[in-house]
Parts: C-alpha cells; sequence; structure tokens
C-alpha cells in the first residue's frame, strides 16, 4: 500500500476542491494511501510563466522543502506536474544545490493518470457507467508530458462507457493561465472553437487532466451550453466507482 | 568595411561559450537503397507522377524519338531548345526535327548571351535536355549546369522535356551528390526539378507553369 | 521593414473580425499540418530524422564562427564574392551599390524573409531602384504594401477582386478577369519580362554548407531559377546561421525542411550554387555575391537562450501548429516573421521594447515544440524573454512590469511562503469573488478580470477549500456528504 503524496494545485484547492477530493478517492480506493501535506501553498507556475522568476523560485524552493522527502507525489494538474518536473531544473539553473534537489524530485512527480496507469499498472479501476466520453489532450498534459494514452486507457477501462475519437481532440482550448484574460478575444475564439468541435463529436460529457483548461471550458459551456458538462478525470473516474457517488478519501 | 564587419561579427561568435555538439541519432539506412534496378525504376516514376510529372518510359533510342516526335506535335511544338549534354547530343536531334518540321536550336547557334536569353525566353516552345541523375526517393531530376547544360533550357520554356537514361537512377540525393563532387571541379550550379512549376498562391488555387514549365516530362529510356 | 509589433492587440482583432482571414485560417494551417504529417510518414524512422535535423541544427548553432570561416573560404574558392554585413543599413548600402554599379534600374528578388527584414525594397526605392517581388503571393503582397500573411502563402488570403483590381491598376492585367490561373498566367508574363532583360537578381539562401561553399534555394515557382539563371549579377543573403557542417547534413534539412514547410518530399527546384558560372555557360551569374548578414545574431549567439533561436529554418511548421496563429494569421506579428517563429526571432532581433505582447501571446501548448523540424523549444524561450522583460533587462530592452504586476506577483510568493496567510489569502478571495455571484455563478468581479468573464463564468468558490476539507475529515473520520460538483 504505497503512501502517496498529494500535489493540490492551487486552482484545485480554491475552487475545484472536489476534484482534490475525487483524486484522494480514486487513490484510496486503488490501495493507495493518500497523505496531504498541509503546508503546501503553490509551485510557482504562474509566476514563472509571467517572467518572475524571484517570485517562482521562492514558491519553488518552498515546494521542494515541502515534498522532498516523499516517495511519491501525483497531482490531478498536467500543467502543474510539468513545471515542477521540467522546468525547476531551468528555474535553478543557477543554483546548483536548488537545482540537484528540484531534478532529485522530478522523477517522484506524476501526473494522476500517469500514475494510475503506468506506476499502479491500472487500467480498470472499477468504474461503470453508460456514457458516452470526449477526451480532451490538454496541451500541458499532451505535448509537454507526453501524456495522452493513460487517461484514454482509463477511460475505456469504465464499463459501458465509449470514449470517442473526435476531431479537434487535441486542440488547445485556449486557457493559457493569464493568456485567457489579457488576450481575451483570441482565446475566446479558441474556446469557442474547442466547445465547437465538443459538440459536433455527440459525446456526452468532456473529461481532461487538467483544472486549467476544466476551468475555461467548464466556465464556456456554463455561459452558452449549460446541458453541457466537462469534468476532470478524477471526477469522472471516482463518482463511478462501485460504491456510487465518490466518498472521500479519508472515509 | 566588410573587414572590419567579419573580424567584429567573427570575434562575437567566438565570444560564445560553446556547449557540447549534440549526439545524432542513428538513421535506418534510406530503404530505397535495398531496391533492385526495376523497383527504384518504378518508384522513381511513382514519386514523380506525384509531383505532376510525366514519365513516359521508352524501350530504345528509336523509340525515345518516336515519343519524342509524337511529345512535339502534340505540344505544338514549332521550335525547340535543346542541350547540348552527352545524352541528348548523340541523339542527333536537330536533323531528326527538320524531318518533322520542328527547328531544334542549342544555345550555341546565337551570337551572344542576350540573343540566346531572348530566344529561350520567346522564341522556344519547349526545352530539350539530359539528365545526370535522377533520385527516386523523391522523384527528382538533378541537372548539373555547365557549357553543355544550360540553365535557362529547363526553366525558361513552356514544356521540359527530360531524357533520362535508366541506369542514371540513384536511390538517394547522397549517391546522386558523391558523384558529382567527386570530380576535382565543382560545378556552378547543380539543380534539383521534382515536378513543373508549381503555386498556390492565389486562393489556395493550384495550378502549373506559374514561372517556369507548364509540364515535365521525362523520356525514361530504359535500354541503351 | 516597419515594426509594428507594439499594434499586436488591435491587429489581431481586426483579423478576428474579418470573415475571409478566418475562412482561410480555418483551412490553410490544418491543410498544411496534414501534409506535413504525411510526409513525415515517409521517411523510414520518422522520429530519428526529426532528432537527426534537431542534431544538426543544434551542431551548427554551436560551431558559427568555425563554420562561417570555412563556408567563406570554400565560397571564395569557387569564386562567389562574400560580404559581411553587420547589419541592414550596411546589406542595404552593398545592393544598392552595386545594383548602381551595374547599371540596374530594377531588380528582381527571389521569395526570402531576409530581404523583408533588411526592408531592402524600401532602400532600394530610395535609390530610384525597383524592386519586383517575384514570387506570386509576395508579389501580390507587394503591390497591395501587404506584409506576409503566411510564410508558404503570403497572399494567399487575399481576395481575388482585390488581386483583380491592383492588377489592372498596375498594368499587369489587361482584361478583367477573378479566375485564379489567369491571374497567375498575367503575373508570369509581366514578370518575364522583368527576368528577360534582368541585370542583377537577388535571393535568400535556404541553407548554407560549410564544406563546399554552396549556398541553397528551395521553392515550387521557378522564380529563384530565373534570379539565379538570367542575369549577369547575382546576390544572395544569408543570415550567419543559415550555415551547416557539410553537404550530408544539407541533403538531410532539405528533406525535413520541404516535409515541413509544404509536405512535399522536395520543392519542385532545389538549386544548389557553388560560385559563380564556370567558363563557357551561356547563361548565370558572372558575379555571385554572398552577403552574410548579422543583424543582431552574433549578439544572439551570446546568451544560450537566444542561441537556440538560431536554429530555426523558417519551414513555418510552427505557424500551422500554433493556435494564436490560427486565429490571427499572420499580419499581428508585425515583422518579417510570423507566428511562433516571429515570436521567438523578433524579439531577439528588435528588443523586448515593443514585442510585450509577442513573447505573451501564446497560451505554451508546445505544439510548435513538438512540430519543429530544427529542435526549437518555443514556450522556453518564449518564457526567458518574459523574465528578461520583467528583469528590465537592459541587453534586451526589457521594460519591466508595472508595479502594480510586480506587487501582485511579490505578494503572491510572499503569502504563498506563508502557509497561514495562504490560507487567509484562500478566504478572502473566496469572498471577494462570491460577493458578484449571482445565482451560484459569477460573471464579473473587476475591470481586470472582464476578459475571462467576455466569454466565461466561474464557479461559486466552494465554502471550503480542498485544505478545508481534508482537516475537517481527518478530523470527522467519517463519510460526509456532497459539499458540491
Amino acid at each position: 500500500m504505497p503512501t502517496v503524496s498529494l500535489f493540490i494545485p492551487c486552482l484545485v484547492d480554491l475552487v475545484l476542491p472536489r476534484v482534490g477530493e475525487c483524486t484522494a478517492t480514486l487513490l484510496s480506493h486503488l490501495g493507495c494511501k493518500p497523505i496531504y501535506h498541509s503546508e503546501q501553498t503553490c509551485c510557482g507556475l504562474m509566476a514563472f510563466n509571467g517572467g518572475h522568476r524571484d517570485e517562482a523560485r521562492r514558491l519553488a524552493r518552498r515546494f521542494i522543502r515541502v515534498f522532498e522527502h516523499d516517495p511519491l507525489i501525483v497531482s490531478p494538474s498536467g500543467s502543474c506536474v510539468h513545471m515542477v518536473k521540467q522546468r525547476y531544473a531551468e528555474l535553478f539553473a543557477d543554483e546548483p544545490a536548488w537545482r540537484a534537489r528540484a531534478l532529485a524530485l522530478a522523477p517522484r512527480v506524476y501526473e494522476l493518470s500517469q500514475f494510475v496507469v503506468d506506476f499502479l499498472g491500472v487500467q480498470d479501476v472499477g468504474a461503470a457507467d453508460e456514457v458516452t466520453v470526449a477526451y480532451h489532450e490538454s496541451c500541458s498534459t499532451l505535448n509537454a508530458l507526453g501524456v495522452s494514452a493513460q487517461p484514454k486507457a482509463l477511460i475505456r477501462a469504465v464499463r459501458g462507457a465509449t470514449l470517442k475519437e473526435w476531431q479537434g481532440a487535441d486542440v488547445c482550448c485556449g486557457f493559457g493561465g493569464t493568456f485567457a484574460n489579457s488576450f481575451a478575444p483570441i482565446s475566446s475564439a479558441l474556446v469557442r472553437q474547442k466547445v465547437a468541435f465538443f459538440l459536433e463529436s455527440g459525446a456526452d460529457l468532456l473529461v481532461m487532466c487538467d483544472p486549467g483548461c476544466l476551468l475555461n471550458i467548464g466556465g464556456y459551456l456554463h455561459r452558452h451550453h449549460p446541458d453541457k458538462q466537462a469534468m476532470h478525470l478524477a471526477q469522472f473516474l471516482a463518482d463511478r466507482l462501485p460504491d456510487g457517488p465518490a466518498r472521500d478519501a479519508w472515509s | 568595411m566588410s573587414d572590419d564587419a567579419r573580424n567584429a561579427i567573427l570575434q562575437r561568435l567566438e565570444a560564445a561559450v560553446p556547449r557540447p555538439l549534440p549526439s545524432r541519432p542513428a538513421l535506418p539506412p534510406a530503404p530505397e537503397k535495398a531496391l533492385d534496378r526495376d523497383r527504384l525504376q518504378a518508384l522513381f516514376i511513382d514519386r514523380l507522377t506525384e509531383q505532376a510529372g510525366v514519365v513516359y518510359p521508352v524501350a530504345d533510342p528509336v523509340a525515345l524519338l518516336e515519343t519524342l516526335a509524337r511529345i512535339l506535335a502534340e505540344e505544338q511544338v514549332a521550335r525547340a531548345m535543346v542541350a547540348s549534354d552527352e545524352v541528348v547530343a548523340p541523339l542527333g536531334l536537330a536533323d531528326r526535327g527538320r524531318r518533322h518540321g520542328v527547328e531544334m536550336v542549342t544555345p550555341a547557334d546565337y551570337p551572344d548571351r542576350d540573343r540566346y536569353v531572348r530566344a529561350v525566353f520567346d522564341d522556344v516552345q519547349a526545352g530539350i535536355t539530359g539528365v545526370d541523375f535522377a533520385v527516386a526517393e523523391s522523384g527528382t531530376l538533378v541537372l548539373v549546369h555547365d557549357a553543355r547544360q544550360a540553365r535557362l533550357i529547363s526553366l525558361a520554356p513552356l514544356v521540359h522535356i527530360a531524357v533520362l537514361p535508366a541506369e542514371r537512377i540513384v536511390p538517394d540525393y547522397e549517391t546522386a551528390m558523391a558523384a558529382i563532387y567527386a570530380g576535382e571541379c565543382r560545378p556552378g550550379q547543380i539543380t534539383f526539378i521534382t515536378g513543373p512549376s508549381m503555386t498556390a498562391d492565389i486562393q489556395g488555387t493550384p495550378f502549373k507553369g506559374m514561372h517556369g514549365p507548364q509540364k515535365l516530362i521525362v523520356l525514361l529510356l530504359t535500354q541503351t | 521593414m516597419e515594426l509594428t509589433t507594439a499594434r499586436f492587440k488591435e491587429t489581431a482583432q481586426v483579423e478576428l473580425d474579418n470573415a475571409r482571414t478566418q475562412k482561410f485560417l480555418r483551412l490553410l494551417p490544418i491543410r498544411l499540418s496534414a501534409r506535413r504529417d504525411a510526409a513525415y510518414r515517409s521517411f523510414a524512422d520518422p522520429e530519428a530524422a526529426h532528432a537527426y535535423g534537431h542534431a544538426i541544427r543544434g551542431e551548427a548553432i554551436e560551431r558559427l564562427p568555425e563554420l562561417l570561416k570555412t563556408f567563406e573560404a570554400n565560397a571564395e574558392a569557387n569564386g562567389a564574392l562574400v560580404f559581411w554585413a553587420a547589419d541592414s543599413d550596411a546589406a542595404n548600402a552593398y545592393i544598392v551599390d552595386l545594383a548602381r554599379r551595374k547599371g540596374a534600374r530594377y531588380v528582381t528578388k527571389g521569395k526570402s524573409m531576409i530581404t523583408e527584414e533588411l526592408g531592402l525594397n524600401d532602400a532600394l526605392a530610395a535609390a530610384g531602384i525597383t524592386a519586383w517581388e517575384t514570387d506570386l503571393g509576395e508579389f501580390i503582397a507587394q503591390l497591395l504594401e501587404k506584409p506576409p500573411f503566411h510564410i508558404v502563402g503570403p497572399a494567399i488570403n487575399i481576395p481575388v477582386e482585390q488581386i483583380r483590381d491592383i492588377f489592372m491598376a498596375r498594368g499587369v492585367l489587361d482584361t478583367p478577369t477573378i479566375d485564379p490561373v489567369t491571374l497567375g498566367r498575367a503575373a508570369r508574363r509581366f514578370l518575364r519580362d522583368k527576368f528577360r532583360d534582368l541585370r542583377m537578381g537577388v535571393t535568400g539562401v535556404n541553407i548554407a554548407v560549410a564544406d563546399t561553399g554552396t549556398v541553397i534555394n528551395v521553392e515550387n515557382e521557378g522564380n529563384i531559377r530565373f534570379n539565379k539563371s538570367s542575369p549577369r549579377t547575382l546576390v544572395c543573403v544569408m543570415s550567419l546561421e543559415k550555415v551547416v557542417p557539410t553537404m550530408a547534413d544539407a541533403l538531410h534539412m532539405l528533406r525535413v525542411l520541404c516535409r515541413s514547410a509544404t509536405g512535399q518530399a522536395a520543392g519542385a527546384y532545389i538549386t544548389f550554387d557553388s560560385g559563380p558560372r564556370r567558363e563557357g555557360e551561356s547563361d548565370g551569374p558572372e558575379e555571385l555575391h554572398i552577403i552574410v548578414l548579422d543583424n543582431g545574431r552574433s549578439a544572439m549567439a551570446a546568451d544560450p537562450h537566444t542561441r537556440e533561436v538560431l536554429r530555426c529554418i523558417r519551414c513555418g511548421a510552427c505557424l500551422n501548429a500554433c493556435p494564436v496563429y490560427g486565429k490571427v494569421g499572420g499580419y499581428p506579428y508585425g515583422w518579417a516573421y510570423s507566428g511562433p517563429m516571429g515570436q521567438v526571432l523578433t524579439p531577439a532581433l528588435r528588443g523586448l521594447a515593443d514585442t510585450g505582447d509577442l513573447i505573451r501571446a501564446c497560451t505554451l501548448c508546445h505544439r510548435c515544440k513538438v512540430i519543429c523540424p530544427a529542435g526549437i523549444d518555443h514556450p522556453a524561450t518564449l518564457l526567458y524573454y518574459r523574465h528578461k522583460d520583467v528583469q528590465a533587462d537592459p541587453q534586451m530592452g526589457g521594460r519591466g512590469r508595472s508595479a502594480m504586476e510586480r506587487l501582485a506577483y511579490w505578494g503572491h510568493a510572499f503569502v504563498g511562503s506563508h502557509p497561514r496567510l495562504w490560507r487567509l489569502f484562500a478566504r478572502i478571495v473566496r469572498r471577494v469573488a462570491n460577493r458578484h455571484a449571482h445565482d451560484g455563478t459569477i460573471s464579473r468581479i473587476t475591470r481586470r478580470t472582464e476578459g475571462w468573464f467576455s466569454s466565461r463564468d466561474l464557479p461559486l468558490l466552494p465554502q471550503d477549500t480542498f485544505h478545508d476539507r481534508w482537516r475537517q475529515g481527518a478530523a470527522a473520520r467519517k463519510p460526509r456528504k456532497e459539499v458540491s460538483s
């Protein structure tokens, strides 16, 4: 029963706590023991993407201190995992000691679906539902982490669920962090296009592995197509476990 | 001053701290290299045809001349410019053409460069050249330009007819270039031709013959 | 060329509202991407071929001074004249002077981004010499005084009616038509007259080979071949990073370049020039001038981050892969290079002062990096530029960000360094945000977040964060009811 340290992104903590809960639930269900360091805050992704590297380093040092003793770290966010796994080394290019600590930490950090499929070796988590699902290939998850087969395998293994092949699955939803706000007309055009592809796909539900995309696509659907739903993979799976709607991890 | 600029530029570049050179991954050998002559030839024809080139295999010089005469008639060619390279020169096209009512000229027929250029731009409907190599990997003709292979003959007329002896088909660019550069003297220009002149710059509508030939016709001589 | 990068957002809005632009953007990048993918599959091992190209470009940028010296020596041995130009002015002055000496009233140009970068047409015009673009798309763009919309199809978005009108006005066309082929034929006739009596041609360079002193150009129309064959004087302008070590390297780069640019195994015409025409040749240039242009690139090489950008081979694959380019097209990028290629090149060559939007107009989707045949990490480069801009780096002309933004990020990091403050901050954010909620939905907060809410809602922020729930759960140690979804 591996102990898994939950790396909960700020967006999940504040806006989408259910995604965090479902992550914990799913991991417990699969025989892991999730733990949560309550002193965790932010990995520094937003500061790094904004070019504010001093601030990003400050947060990253803290992240490393909090997590570096954990053998396994799992997060329901492709972009945050990418930050820690791949950007920290660059962030600490001029600080060899911190860079070494970052590099030592990196291989132990997993995106959720990557952890379940690649580390635990599980595809069928035991969930079941008659539902047609479209999977959104979040850019950081697909292009930066190279994670795509794993979430799709997890969805396919849900009994009764159909995973749609659809045009536009790997098209960017236009989130890009502050980009969504500061380049709103372009970002809006992109999310509109993404949703149009989703509607064309005929799927009931759009599932993804990144809370940023979820906020963006979900927020657009809520305003323009309130009958359609976007959902995080963790919640999609946890809600469909045999003992009914997900219970909390610590139950 | 160029010298000052040169030295300043090089100095700045030399001041940059070089990093270790990246290692190169192993490339599998070109699959075309494993093909026998027939399949290499078939591949060449396929690839060039995909790029809108037209290939007529002809068994021998007699068949070649017959096919050429037919093409010149079809294309309504009254006058053609012929290269003097070792492939087309021995064909004796000037005599042949006269018999079919087609005037065959070469750059040497003009007293100076300007008049040759005017002729190849305005007075001929086809250019006929030999080919130094043909590359199967992309259906490409390789022309080495020299005193016998003028550049504009394969470019300025609306039709380019290229005579290709089959044994000149090679699997890949490397084979052709190694042979060309093996000589003492580097040619001033080498041209790879893969299809007729093309564009799609207006509305994405593709059409042939934008600046150069509208038709690229290859007479593939299978026996010599 | 005038730098209009500062108007990125404004131009982007115009293009977003332009139905015609949108129509072409729905077709062109997708079609080119699909063709590129199909062409890559013709490699025996596409991944190895991709990585091999990265290695060639990676080696080239590390060996630049040595390769350039070797190239120069071999090009001169071939009989070419090599001129080193520190900047646009030096290159333009050389070309203008040469054109004058050759008595050229006009010159023709093969399609080249480098001469766009130089602003060569304006420099020649100022000297009373007309420069004719001869690539059909560039020719149309030139007549209309438009920048390139796409590196592969510079004027592909221009309506035929507009082409008809400008062709009629400029004497290219005799009888009005909107048939694309007839329009193309008219341009052929018009430009053919220029080629026939041409004294001097100017082209760019796709690849320069150090070992052989050869310059290579790729094209489909044949206009570059005319530029290289017809006149007695030829000028090839190469930015200094175009050099590769060997002919074998060049041949590999040609394979990935053609596939990445247009999805062809080979462009219709690829010309390899090693010096001017030889004795006894009927045509071809008597003088071949090769201009090695720096224009800020040697400074880029000094910094390992910007040195990486020198890998670029200008294939344009990143444009087709980019979601932002796919919505706004080439005009907003405001200089010779558009798309991700422009976003990494322009700030390095022209500084960060006017390119703040360029380095931020990116969702960090990484598709450009994945597709790049030269191995550029565009997102990492843009993040580096943002960092330099925040630092107000004097070398790159960084401006620094507003006091408000700096304070916000400092505060974020400060609060994030103190977990208790972080929790308190979360509660404040929730309270502020939820104050704007109606029926469980937040549809606006402040003016600073207008962009987000222009098309999206936010859910009401839950009463307890994950952190709170975990603690409550741990305390209760029993199943809890659903809180929210």
